[in-house]
């Protein structure tokens, strides 16, 4: 094989890099010809992508763009015969707007936000239109005693 | 529109059951609004505003678990009272002229004197109880003695009697053993001068701006148009917490962080967030008020999956 570019024969030859796998996988070239022009968001959406196919097992997983956000946007069933989510894959260091977190929502499905961690750590949030109203506390409940209060209040 | 009329007591009047205001006296200290009267306070409470108690109280200082006098209302809370106007600020009474009423001698003079006749009437009263205590308290520790010690009974109540007569003679209250009663009915600081003049201070103790308190008020106004009570949320690094009904008897349910639909959000804020909320078993709501008057409302919850 021809060595390119050494002018100064001693040098030891250099090893060409391993095709990028991620360039080649044809989920990525999908999510590419969307043309969001955000390569950085279209990596993080392959990563959420791999994560839901791969490791969750997820359904159906799509990709999709959003024209008002210039985003791509995955649709993913959990289960087959699930409803359809919509799943918002951004980069840890991006800053957004609530209309924009409102114009994803208002495609009607269910939404998690996931943010990709520059080391890869995926963490997934629900967001929902209106107010939800948070778990309950798990009982069984036991009231403190007197005696206990009275214990720390010594102790102080 | 005619001027909201605000009730004003004469300091001497002590009642002990007032109708609470309709209109509620605001002191503004600077630009905090505080509210001093008992029948302001209910006021504030009864129409569904929580407010924030300051002051501490005199029987059990030096702790923050139980605050008193006066509350501070939460600048959204003073604009809805002053948007029904159902609150308005006290007159500020002439500094010059309440100094110079106080440091007339006559008056206080004769103030000074009717303090002290009532401190004497109760050192009397209250050496006459400690006298009769300690009798008490020497005849039970003589005769339980008696009964455990199986000695002639002629002697130990002769010795008892002994000792009752010498404690009678011997017997001073001191002066600083006193129980001083602070009456605290009237606490207004109508009388400090100097704690007033403390008080009215020169700097701001809110700051003031513009387009993210708009925000903050709608949010506000239309939370407590559905029956929520807000409470200042600044222990979860958010604009309110949201209760579903009055904060002594519920846990919130909601911390409220309050943004314009536009506004730019780093995405590791939100994270931290709800991150926060699903720690302390409360929802973030992002919230936004829209062109048309209304507020949308968008849940962060954590999604359980690891």
């Amino acid at each position: 094989m021809k060595m390119s570019g050494a002018s100064d024969g001693a040098e030891m030859p250099e090893k060409r890099p391993p095709p990028n796998w991620i360039l080649q996988h044809p989920a990525y070239q999908q999510m590419k010809d969307l043309q969001v022009g955000d390569s950085a968001q279209v990596h993080a959406a392959f990563l959420v992508y791999m994560d839901l196919t791969e490791v969750r097992r997820w359904k159906e997983v799509s990709c999709v763009k959003s024209p008002e956000l210039q985003l791509v946007l995955l649709e993913v069933r959990e289960k087959e015969g699930a409803p359809v989510q919509t799943v918002l894959p951004l980069p840890v260091h991006c800053s957004l707007s609530h209309k924009s977190i409102r114009q994803v929502l208002d495609r009607g499905f269910p939404m998690l936000l996931c943010a990709v961690a520059a080391d890869s750590t995926l963490v997934y949030q629900r967001m929902t239109d209106g107010l939800v109203t948070p778990e309950p506390p798990v009982g069984p409940f036991q009231d403190v005693g007197r005696r206990q209060q009275r214990k720390r209040r010594q102790q102080r | 529109m005619e001027a909201p009329s605000c009730r004003e007591r004469p300091p001497g009047s002590e009642e002990e059951k007032e109708d609470p205001a309709v209109v509620v006296g605001l002191s503004l200290c600077d630009s905090a609004p505080l509210v001093w009267r008992m029948q302001d306070l209910r006021t504030v409470r009864s129409r569904g505003l929580v407010g924030a108690l300051l002051g501490s109280l005199p029987r059990a200082p030096r702790q923050n678990g139980r605050l008193g006098r006066p509350l501070l209302l939460l600048p959204e809370e003073e604009r809805l009272l002053r948007e029904h106007h159902a609150a308005a600020a006290l007159p500020q009474p002439d500094r010059s002229q309440a100094m110079s009423g106080l440091l007339k001698d006559g008056v206080r003079a004769e103030l000074c004197q009717q303090y002290e006749e009532q401190q004497q009437r109760s050192f009397e009263e209250q050496s006459v109880l400690a006298l009769e205590d300690r009798k008490s308290a020497l005849h039970r520790a003589m005769t339980s003695s008696h009964i455990s010690a199986e000695s002639g009974a002629g002697t130990s109540d002769e010795a008892l009697q002994h000792r009752l007569q010498t404690l009678d003679q011997n017997f001073t209250f001191p002066r600083s053993a006193l129980a001083v009663q602070l009456s605290t009915a009237r606490t207004g600081l109508s009388y400090c001068s100097e704690a007033r003049a403390l008080l009215q201070a020169d700097w701001p103790i809110r700051q003031r701006c513009k387009p993210h308190c708009d925000a903050r008020y709608q949010v506000y106004r239309d939370l407590r148009g559905r029956g929520f009570y807000l409470t200042s949320a600044g222990k979860f690094g958010g604009d309110f917490l949201v209760y579903p009904g009055d904060p002594l008897r519920f846990h919130a349910h909601f911390i409220a962080v309050c943004v314009t639909l536009d506004e730019s959000i780093c995405l590791l804020d939100v994270l931290a967030v709800t991150r926060l909320g699903s720690n302390v078993k409360k929802t973030v709501l992002l919230c936004s008020p829209g062109a048309d008057g209304g507020v949308c409302y968008t849940s962060l919850q954590w999604s359980g999956m690891v």
